[in-house]
């Protein structure tokens, strides 16, 4: 009787309105999500404007200014002999090529008829890259039967020269810089008319060397890449075993006592490290102690091995963790030893998270600058190191480090080629995460 | 125990396959088996039961020491097989493991083809010299998990992708393959519907023509079909052994009693 009174008169009122306790709850969830979305729109602004400054500072050093001329290689300059002998070829130093640029230059401008007042020979002179010379050099020795020839050449320009292309220079700061004159932009102007000069796609840009700071459109991040290329093989060959070996042991076989609690957090500490710490224990181990030598690749490989090793053992670990005890049981019941069980089953299954880990680990390392800086990794270097193995140990440059380093530069023509490295160095990263999400997709296995 | 002593008798034909004499385990301080004593029979189907908790998987994992892969499990006392003490320094639990079988709870087929789950077995024990071998030992096993007929002509296919109750046939199958002398089974139709349970339970049947089956199950009904002898725990204790019959039709225990008229448990 009273049970029925109860169902009859409901305490609260009726489903089709709201009661304020049902209103608060909505209105919390809302600006829950009003909140989650503000935060990934500040994301994607921050990383659209990153974006926005690093390409439209940095695409520019993809293209770079030349000047298209009749180059006459003038056989009584570089081969006085007339032997075509390789040893007397070499002793033609970059200044007699200088001098054949300069002259072919002139008279080209005579020929074209581009009469600049007060245009000086120096002025003309400075219009090519210091570093065309070298080019051309190379390029005679790579292939002498050129010589006395008369050939249509690409020669580098002057970066002041590339800088009026690309708008970093103008008539009224030329009149303020000593390194460029106004005579000279004017004959840019004109050579421009007649497409005599013109910015093309520059090659040289990923393969060249470094150059000096006073030839910034001579810089090219060849060396940088090779040498990131060594470190990031160095770190593959050495961590991927390690971290997975030692996360198989503590996953697997380590006795749980104090002791692997103990390496556990110290695991953890590890990662949390500052990466400038690593460098200074690099230095400190395998430079002054170990004797490797500085700058080299092998030193920072090992220097983002042990910094990236947490990261793959945190990452494997969790990896392992995760692969269902189900799976160890299966085969443990029917007599596989334990070892067999790692290797046949618990790692097939844990590799999409291996790999996905060992990639973000890379990821980290590719991008690491201090501790590098720390093992003399800033210096300049403008050799190729040899193959590896041997290369490993000569001088090299790192992707990041250049960027530092171009950044630190006082020409204004090095901006552009610090966020072009930054556009490679993101392409770089870009195709490891990509490789990342292909292997998880090939590994991965439902069970 | 003088209980027990006497029902031992009437079953006194079947061969001695495990004895388990004064089993205790504990997990860190935790006491979870108090001394247990068991005989298991050979050719015969041993059932446990007993309340959730009672420590039924506890004691199973004994036989096979699977517990050995926990690290607070200590076992004591003695367990011997065909004789020979399981738990003696200079056995190897892994090849022991090859002649004890066990089928787990939950059916857990590797995520690889069909083949190569039942292959796995006598791949890692070196029992086939060559794929032909190895084909027939294949076809047999799933025969005898009466699962040949509906994946003979999938046997690439996943073992993941099968239903739960061809799943738990197929981990039969696996089981049987390294052709051990004993199968535990942990209630291998508590995730299995009534008709892959009634299929699991034949299939058990004829099992226990080359095999002494241990089988763990909740469910009286099912001990009482599949099971000749069986044994009752609770809390730890081994409350009652013997003749399934005479467990369910006339208990001596009180306790056997309550759970079988559903007061405990
Ligand atoms: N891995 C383990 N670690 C600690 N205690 C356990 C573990 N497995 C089982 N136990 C304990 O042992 C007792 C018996 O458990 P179990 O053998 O699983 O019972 P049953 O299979 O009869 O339900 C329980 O008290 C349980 O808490
Ligand atoms: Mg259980």
């Amino acid at each position: 009787m009273t049970n029925a009174a109860v169902h009859s008169t409901p305490r609260s009122g009726s489903l089709f309105s709201q009661d304020q306790r049902t209103r608060r709850r909505n209105t919390a969830e809302r600006r829950f999500r009003i909140y989650g979305q503000a935060a990934i729109g500040i994301a994607m602004m921050a990383l659209v404007i990153l974006l926005a400054s690093v390409l439209g500072n940095g695409l520019s050093a993809f293209r770079q200014t030349f000047i298209n001329m009749p180059v006459t290689l003038d056989a009584d300059v570089l081969d006085k002999k007339g032997n075509r002998d390789a040893d007397d070829l070499k002793k033609v130093t970059t200044i007699g090529y200088s001098k054949l640029l300069l002259n072919s230059l002139t008279q080209l401008i005579e020929d074209q008829g581009l009469a600049i007042e007060g245009l000086a020979a120096s002025d003309i002179k400075d219009m090519i890259s210091d570093d065309a010379a070298a080019q051309v050099r190379n390029r005679v020795l790579a292939n002498p039967e050129l010589i006395g020839q008369t050939v249509s050449l690409k020669v580098l320009a002057n970066g002041r020269i590339d800088g009026y292309l690309k708008g970093r220079v103008s008539m009224e700061s030329a009149e303020r810089d000593s390194n460029v004159s106004v005579n000279q932009l004017r004959l840019t102007d004109e050579m421009m008319e007649r497409g005599l000069i013109g910015k093309s796609f520059n090659w040289s840009f990923i393969t060249a060397a470094d150059a000096s700071e006073l030839r910034p459109e001579a810089a090219g991040l060849g060396v940088a890449i090779l040498g990131s290329a060594y470190m990031m093989i160095v770190v593959l060959v050495l961590a991927l075993p390690i971290g997975v070996a030692a996360s198989i042991y503590l996953e697997e076989f380590a006795p749980k006592n104090r002791w692997t609690d103990l390496i556990e957090v110290n695991i953890s500490n590890l990662a949390a490290v500052p990466s400038i710490v690593f460098g200074i224990l690099g230095l400190a181990i395998f430079i002054n102690f170990a004797g490797l030598p500085q700058s080299a690749p092998i030193v920072g490989g090992l220097v983002l091995t042990l910094m990236t090793l947490p990261t793959i053992i945190i990452s494997t670990r969790a990896a392992i963790k995760a692969v269902p005890p189900s799976i160890r049981d299966a085969a443990l019941g029917i007599g596989a030893s334990k070892m067999q069980t790692v290797f046949h089953h618990v790692l097939p299954l844990a590799a999409p998270g291996i790999l996905t880990g060992t990639i973000i680990g890379l990821a980290q390392a590719l991008g690491e600058t201090a501790p590098l800086l720390l093992i003399g990794m800033v210096a300049f270097v403008r050799d190729f190191p040899a193959a590896p193995p041997e290369g490993l140990f000569d001088p090299a440059a790192a992707l990041p480090v250049q960027v530092y380093n171009w950044t630190q530069r006082a020409d204004p023509a090095f901006v552009e080629r610090a966020s072009g490295a930054i556009i490679v160095l993101l392409i770089f990263l870009l195709a490891m995460n990509a490789v990342a999400i292909l292997l998880r997709r090939k590994f991965e296995r439902r069970w | 125990m003088n209980v027990m002593r006497q029902t031992d008798d009437t079953t006194a034909t079947a061969e001695i396959k495990i004895a388990a004499k004064g089993v205790q385990v504990y997990y860190g301080d935790n006491h979870a088996i108090k001394d247990v004593d068991v005989d298991i029979a050979d050719r015969t189907v041993t059932a446990f039961i007993g309340p959730s908790g009672c420590g039924k998987s506890t004691f199973l994992r004994c036989l096979n020491r699977m517990n050995d892969t926990i690290d607070i499990c200590r076992v004591e006392g003695k367990i011997t097989l065909d004789g020979e003490d399981i738990y003696d320094k200079r056995v190897d639990p892994v090849q022991l493991r090859a002649k004890v079988g066990m089928v787990f709870q939950k059916p857990n087929p590797f995520p690889k083809s069909i083949y190569d789950n039942v292959a796995y077995g006598p791949r890692i024990h070196g029992l086939a010299r060559s794929k032909a071998e190895l084909d027939e030992i294949v076809e047999k096993s799933l025969r005898r998990a009466a699962l040949w007929g509906e994946v003979k002509d999938r046997l690439n296919a996943p073992g993941t992708g099968l239903s739960g109750g061809q799943q738990q046939r197929l981990c039969i199958a696996r089981a049987v393959a390294t052709s051990p002398e004993v199968l535990l089974m942990d209630e291998p139709c508590s995730a299995l519907d009534p008709i892959a349970t009634a299929q699991v339970e034949e299939l058990i049947d004829e099992l226990r023509s080359r095999f002494a089956v241990v089988i763990v199950t909740h469910s009286m009904q099912q001990a009482a079909r599949v099971s000749r002898k069986t044994a009752f725990f609770h809390l730890g204790n081994l409350v009652e052994f013997g003749e399934t019959g005479q467990i369910f039709t006339n208990p001596r225990d009180p306790r056997t009693e309550s759970y079988i008229t559903g007061r405990i448990g």
